[in-house]
């Protein structure tokens, strides 16, 4: 019984802190949960729920189907187990089945995110990136708050060459996190790799953003001293420009082989 | 003197002790019949779709320092634009009235129905049953101001204001019984009837369906007159020079 409670509260903390885990949850649902799936309490159905989407996750479609079988016993008209099925569907690749399910929730619930977002992730497994985006813009006009949402669209755009797109949600979500310097760092290589002169120059002010906020950010380091160095020989920079960006080369250079030196 | 004054202890047994399960069961009762009663709020997709745009358009707000000049113009004239901005568009005015819709009104019903009437019943009906005991008595000194409030259904002058009566002590234990509420059925409960009654005072007029018309207005207001400054024009400076010291 005690096994029991201590994987209970467990599987409680990864859902709390969203881990996936789906492996460990697999292992201990055989070792344990499974046996003793009367003695869960109140949180039986959220572990079945839990336990479904990490057998989604290892491809053991018959555990899947037990969870669901057993959530719909006990609710037949949620739409957060058609959710479950939909997403069984769509391991199986039945994309039609899925789209269906989901599109009978939407209709049900108009208010309903998660399903909108499986519809993307439903195209984005069949490789239609344009329908993809098509979705995920409709959503992004209902849902303008989401910042997960527009990190998606902006990888979306990234697949499909459209950085300037990208860039803009990029910015949005700057907007929404403006202390996080993954963001900055990121916009920077969106703008690095659109190029032009006012782009680079952009590049650089992101990656220095970045490096205020992170002063170990390598990646960061990297692209400024790659923007630095082909905007200290650009046509258009002015003398004192060129000086400064060669000044900034340098330094990030040197920062690069410091970091290097104290990880050895 | 007042020391002398010794509690009968089938007070403690039948008015004392009773008073104290009675409240505490007409909360976990009324927890329970307003899960009964409270209906699911359906959010109106509108509703949803403007409380986003308001949110993103703070947000543009705080933090457009951290975007570039003309990408910050392009956000603001797509929500301040004069003819169809996300905040300027014309939207048949909301008409919905709290008094004409029906969902409301059974809403402010259901809230009366848990809140008010058993506040009323039992309390009327403590005040009757055991009215005139004296039931405990605070262990530390109080001034008279406090016979008032400790001693309602008494009216002896002569009395330390340290006795408490017992229509006093059930009204206690309405106020007092929050923290067992919370330990019995855990937080966000119903039963709490000081709680209820706080959200009444206030809360009547934030849970209306309001105007999105207003805020709209404000957030325009704001963005409208926001000076646009970029944090990171001279950050490449400020580098160089922090970096060369």
């Amino acid at each position: 019984m005690g096994a029991v409670s201590d994987d209970v509260d467990t599987l409680r903390l990864w859902r709390e802190n969203n881990e996936r885990k789906s492996r460990e949850i697999l292992e201990k649902w055989r070792e344990t949960l499974g046996k003793n799936v009367d003695k869960l309490g109140n949180e039986v159905h959220v572990i079945l729920e839990q336990v479904c989407l990490a057998a989604l996750d290892c491809f053991q479609i018959d555990l899947a189907h037990i969870c669901i079988s057993r959530l719909y016993k006990e609710f037949p008209d949620s739409l957060r187990v058609k959710k479950l099925e939909a997403m069984c569907y769509e391991t199986n690749e039945n994309y039609e089945g899925a789209l269906k399910i989901l599109n009978e929730i939407i209709k049900t619930d108009p208010t309903n995110s998660s399903a909108r977002k499986r519809k993307v992730a439903v195209f984005k497994a069949q490789n239609k990136i344009i329908e993809a985006i098509k979705e995920l813009v409709e959503y992004l006009k209902i849902y303008m708050a989401d910042a997960e949402a527009w990190q998606e669209l902006s990888e979306l755009y990234l697949n499909e060459h459209d950085y300037n797109k990208a860039s803009f949600c990029m910015e949005e979500l700057i907007l929404h996190n403006p202390h996080n310097h993954l963001l900055h760092q990121r916009l920077a290589d969106v703008r690095y790799t659109q190029g032009g002169f006012e782009n680079m120059e952009l590049a650089r002010a992101y990656y220095c953003q970045a490096l205020k906020l992170n002063p170990t950010n390598l990646r960061a380091l990297y692209g400024l001293q790659m923007v630095t160095s082909s905007l200290a020989v650009s046509s258009r920079s002015t003398p004192q420009k060129k000086k400064d960006n060669a000044h900034l080369a340098q330094w990030a250079c040197g920062e690069i082989k410091k970091l290097y030196t104290e990880k050895k | 003197m007042t020391a002398d004054l010794i509690v009968d202890h089938e007070i403690r047994l039948w008015v004392f002790l009773p008073i104290v399960v009675i409240t505490f069961l007409v909360g976990i009762l009324r927890h329970y019949i307003s899960i009964l009663l409270t209906s699911q709020k359906k959010v109106e997709l509108q509703q949803l779709r403007d409380s986003q745009l308001i949110l993103r358009a703070k947000l543009l707000r705080e933090n457009a320092k951290y975007i570039p000049k003309n990408t910050f113009l392009m956000r603001r004239c797509a929500f301040n634009k004069e003819e169809d901005g996300y905040l300027t568009q014309k939207r048949p005015a909301n008409t919905q009235n709290a008094m004409t819709d029906p969902s409301v009104m059974t809403d402010m019903l259901k809230g009366n129905v848990t809140n008010v009437l058993p506040m009323l019943i039992i309390g009327g009906w403590i005040n009757w049953m055991f009215s005139g005991f004296i039931t405990t008595k605070v262990p530390f000194p109080l001034t008279l101001r406090f016979k008032s409030m400790l001693q309602r259904g008494i009216e002896l002058s002569h009395l330390d204001a340290s006795w408490v009566s017992s229509a006093s002590w059930y009204f206690l234990n309405v106020f007092g019984l929050r923290s067992i509420y919370a330990l019995v059925l855990g937080e966000n409960n119903a039963a709490d009837q000081s709680r209820q009654m706080q959200e009444q005072m206030s809360g009547a007029a934030t849970n209306m369906p309001q105007d999105p018309r207003v805020p709209f207005k404000a957030e325009w207001e704001a963005l409208e007159i926001l000076e646009h400054q970029w944090s990171l024009t001279d950050i490449e400076h400020n580098f160089i020079l922090n970096n060369s010291n």
